[in-house]
């Protein structure tokens, strides 16, 4: 079963289209991809799935149910979690309490939270930086933190958005491993990013959407070669016709 | 000798001290101090709830105070109920209102929601001082109501004497503590922290911010409205302007404020250090220097904003650190962030 | 019949300078997203100034305001700049820190406290001014002429603030650091100065308006505090940031005010314009005249 499905997906922002019949579908254990240039709808996409917009048209479902204007913390509970292009970490807090604060969707005792946030940093190697303060740590490390969050709420379907931005090539890298080893542990990933390498790497899919539209799908080489994906990212000139 | 353990030692130290200290100090006016005192702490622990764990600035929690101090009154006095029964009804009534008051309310960004509670609280003093029937309640509008200091005993929360009210307002003050620890360490608390902190972040990780703000509204003003009970059997005499004022709401969130909102020691610190700055000076200062504890207070409250926006008991609970470093010797480590901060 | 129109041209005019005093509260909030608890007490150190500017000089009181909106500006200016400045630095990345709401009100209670030690509690107010209890007839409807006069000020002054935001350089760059301080910051507006000037203005408004009040109005340490709150409703009724917004605002408050009584107690009166203040709080949160910010 597909565990998600987006159909003719529309969202307007007064009279601007960010979204535009956008229809894709994602089957259990996929990682799929959403590339598409700066302003092309990603982002508003991924928010209307995620509950924070309500869709102006089309259906979301999620696991077969229609999810259409959900709140955020019912679709965690059901199992999406998502990642925020800007890191949204609690600054003041130490790093076990802010993945405890994801924990806490599968339990109502703290110990056992505490217990199963504890599982989570050391899967993502991370357990040395427990007991630091969210707020003094790295952007990498932030972005790390935002996984461990995100993975506490133990999701079936985990929305990453844009979460390599501002990192260095070999912290991308790290980022894709991480990413990786998810799919092992049986969770679904939809996956927006700008950083070309990884989401060629990282992808079974790619959707790549310009203007609010779906303009190509398919595997990442199929993508790549696409005359309309490259006159979207490059202008006219480049396609080789 | 762990730090926990040096911890939980000193507490039951002061704890022993408090209880204690009406056997060795006999005047009642230093008692009478400090039941006001104590007083003062619960409701900055109790307002604590709302103000400081879900991070809100409600500045017309005297309302709460005021509903539990009428309803006690008026169910003793018109209808013969003891105190005690009234003041759960209070406490319900304000809890109620709490909610209802927070259901449109918290929707608001900070300074919206700031205006909201003073404009519910003077709303509702003024609606008190203009009634004097509410049906067959009598009410008095500005005259207020006086309680006469018959049938003393427990069941009618009247005594001779200053000491019971002194144990009744510090069990109530411990108790308002313990409960506060327990929240900031269980689900709810880590809940109101992460949406007062980052609200889109908590409900992407399954935190309904709203009910949970709700959740600490209702205890807040239960708890509130419990104090009002006390204050009117203590005082005997409650009328819209003393129970249901802004300056009381902004004294209780200032304090809390200054103590350090947020955390559980913060609301006691602010009243232990402000409340007898504020006696002092309008004791020895009253008649020559009027309003001169308000000029220290606003002195105080902008300088702490300034230099130590979370409050005196950040510098403090280090300065205590050290100090039982220097004693115990040890790594004087802090304590652990997670558990609350 | 006539009285009711009576009540209600002097309630406009009266409300007008409820807008007025409103003016600087609307534009400090629109611009630094704060709420000036202190604003009442400005007006009243205004009160202040303008009682002795007027009795050690003797001058017409409006001459008055020669001496007291300088005065009043630079006081707001320094004191944004010296008390307020560094909880914005502090908290920068907060849109609208809540700690100032806190330390205007401490500054609230300084100065009230410390004006009512310094002067005492007694009423003030001056006893022989050429407007004190004027009246204008017009057919057979009495005009209060200090609120006459008021009503004039309070229209030219919030015109000239709104030319001033409109046209000038600095109103601009004040009109773009209230809607994106970060974007403005990069354009090369100082983002600092830019509150102090607008903290400047609304103090020195507040200074007009007490100059307004005085002819007629009592004044003491928390004569401050009434206009306050109203201040508080005006804005929210007109709308944060918006001028005209404050004016017709505080006409609102000032006609309920002046009607109201016919029917009603004098406190039912203050729990209508609660109640108002409320229900505009919860239906329409930006006010009548009021931009939708992102709240």
């Amino acid at each position: 079963m597909n565990i998600l499905e987006i159909k003719n997906l529309v969202k307007d922002f007064g009279g601007l289209r960010a979204v535009d019949t956008l229809s894709l579908s994602i089957e259990e254990g996929e990682i799929l991809g959403l590339i598409g240039p700066n302003g092309a709808g990603k982002s508003t996409a991924f928010n209307c799935i995620a509950g924070v917009y309500p869709p102006t048209g089309g259906e979301i479902y999620f696991a077969g149910e229609k999810i259409n204007r959900s709140k955020p913390w019912n679709l965690c509970k059901k199992g999406l979690a998502r990642t925020f292009q800007i890191v949204k970490p609690f600054s003041s807090k130490s790093v076990l309490y802010n993945v405890m604060v994801g924990s806490f969707v599968t339990t109502d005792k703290t110990s056992v939270a505490k217990e199963k946030a504890l599982n989570v940093l050391r899967l993502l190697q991370f357990e040395d930086k427990k007991d630091e303060r969210a707020g003094n740590l790295t952007i990498a490390e932030r972005k790390r933190l935002e996984i461990a969050r995100a993975l506490a709420t133990e999701p079936k379907l985990l929305l990453f958005d844009e979460v390599m931005a501002g990192l260095r090539p070999a912290e991308v890298d790290e980022m894709v491993q991480i990413i990786q080893n998810l799919r092992h542990q049986g969770i679904t990933i939809f996956v927006i990013e700008h950083i070309m390498r990884a989401i060629m790497a990282l992808s079974d899919r790619i959707v790549v959407i310009h203007f609010g539209k779906k303009i190509a799908e398919g595997s990442p080489q199929e993508v790549a070669s696409d005359e309309n994906v490259i006159k979207a990212y490059l202008g006219d000139e480049y396609v080789i016709s | 000798m762990t730090r926990q353990n040096i911890n939980r030692f000193a507490l039951i130290l002061v704890g022993v001290v408090a209880f204690g200290l009406p056997l060795v100090l006999r005047s009642p006016t230093y008692l009478h101090i400090l039941i006001l005192l104590y007083l003062y702490a619960y409701l900055t622990s109790s307002w604590n709830l709302v103000g400081g764990f879900a991070g809100v600035l409600p500045l017309g929690h005297s309302a709460f105070i005021g509903i539990g101090a009428y309803a006690s009154t008026i169910l003793s006095l018109q209808y013969g109920i003891s105190p005690w029964l009234g003041m759960i009804v209070g406490g319900i009534l304000a809890s109620i209102t709490g909610v209802l008051i927070g259901l449109p309310t918290f929707k608001m960004r900070g300074a919206y929601f700031a205006l909201a509670t003073i404009a519910f609280g003077e709303g509702i003093r003024v609606m008190v001082e203009n009634v004097d029937n509410l049906g067959p309640l009598k009410i008095n509008g500005p005259r207020g109501l006086q309680i006469p200091p018959t049938n003393i005993g427990f069941v009618n929360y009247m005594f001779n004497g200053k000491e019971p009210y002194y144990y009744i307002i510090l069990v109530m003050l411990l108790g308002i503590l313990a409960i506060t620890y327990f929240i900031s360490r269980s689900k709810l608390g880590y809940y109101l922290n992460a949406g007062g902190e980052e609200p889109e972040a908590a409900m992407a990780l399954g935190v309904n911010v709203a009910r949970a703000k709700l959740i600490a509204m209702a205890m807040s003003s239960f708890f509130t409205a419990l104090a009002g009970t006390f204050y009117a059997q203590f005082t005997l005499y409650i009328h819209p302007k003393s129970v249901i004022s802004l300056d009381f709401s902004f004294e209780i969130a200032f304090i809390a404020l200054i103590g350090g909102r947020g955390s559980i020691a913060g609301p006691v610190l602010g009243a232990l250090l402000l409340r007898p700055v504020s006696d002092f000076s309008r004791i020895y200062f009253g008649a020559t220097l009027p309003g001169l504890h308000l000029i220290i207070f606003g002195i105080v409250l902008i300088l702490v904003m300034i230099y130590q926006p979370r409050g005196l008991q950040e510098p403090l609970t280090r300065a205590y650190n050290r100090l039982l470093d220097k004693i115990f010797g040890g790594t004087g480590k802090k304590e652990i962030t997670h558990e609350y901060s | 019949m006539i009285y009711i129109l009576e009540d209600a041209i002097n309630g406009v005019l009266m409300g007008s300078i409820y807008g007025l005093t409103a003016l600087g509260l609307t534009l400090i909030f629109g611009v630094l997203k704060v709420i000036n608890f202190a604003h009442g007490s400005l007006l009243m150190v205004g009160m202040y100034a303008a009682y002795w500017a007027i009795i050690l000089t003797g001058v017409h009181p409006y001459v008055a305001l020669v001496i007291v909106a300088p005065v009043m500006y630079l006081f707001g200016y320094y004191l944004q700049d010296i008390v307020i400045k560094p909880i914005f630095k502090a908290e920068k990345d907060v849109r609208e820190p809540i700690t100032v709401i806190i330390v205007t009100t401490g500054v609230w209670y300084i100065l009230d406290n410390l004006t009512l030690l310094i002067f005492g509690p007694t009423y003030r107010n001056i006893q022989d001014n050429p407007l004190k209890g004027k009246m204008l007839e017009i057919g057979e409807v009495f005009i209060s002429v200090p609120k006459l006069w008021g009503f004039v000020t309070a229209v030219i002054t919030a015109a000239a603030v709104y030319w001033f935001l409109q046209k000038t350089r600095m109103g601009r760059a004040i009109r773009a650091t209230s809607l994106d301080r970060e974007a403005a910051s990069l354009m090369g507006i100082n983002q600092f100065k830019v509150y102090n000037v607008a903290f400047g203005i609304g103090t020195a408004t507040a200074g007009i308006a007490a100059v307004t009040l005085v002819p007629f109005y009592n004044i003491f340490p928390s004569v401050g505090v009434l206009f306050d709150i109203k201040g508080f409703i005006i804005v929210v009724l007109g709308g944060l940031g918006s001028i005209g917004g404050a004016i017709l605002g505080g006409i609102i408050i000032g006609l309920i005010e002046s009607i109201a009584p016919q029917f009603m107690t004098a406190t039912w009166t203050e729990a209508i314009v609660y109640g108002l203040f409320l229900v505009v709080l919860f239906v329409k949160p930006s006010g009548l005249f009021g931009v939708k910010y992102d709240w």
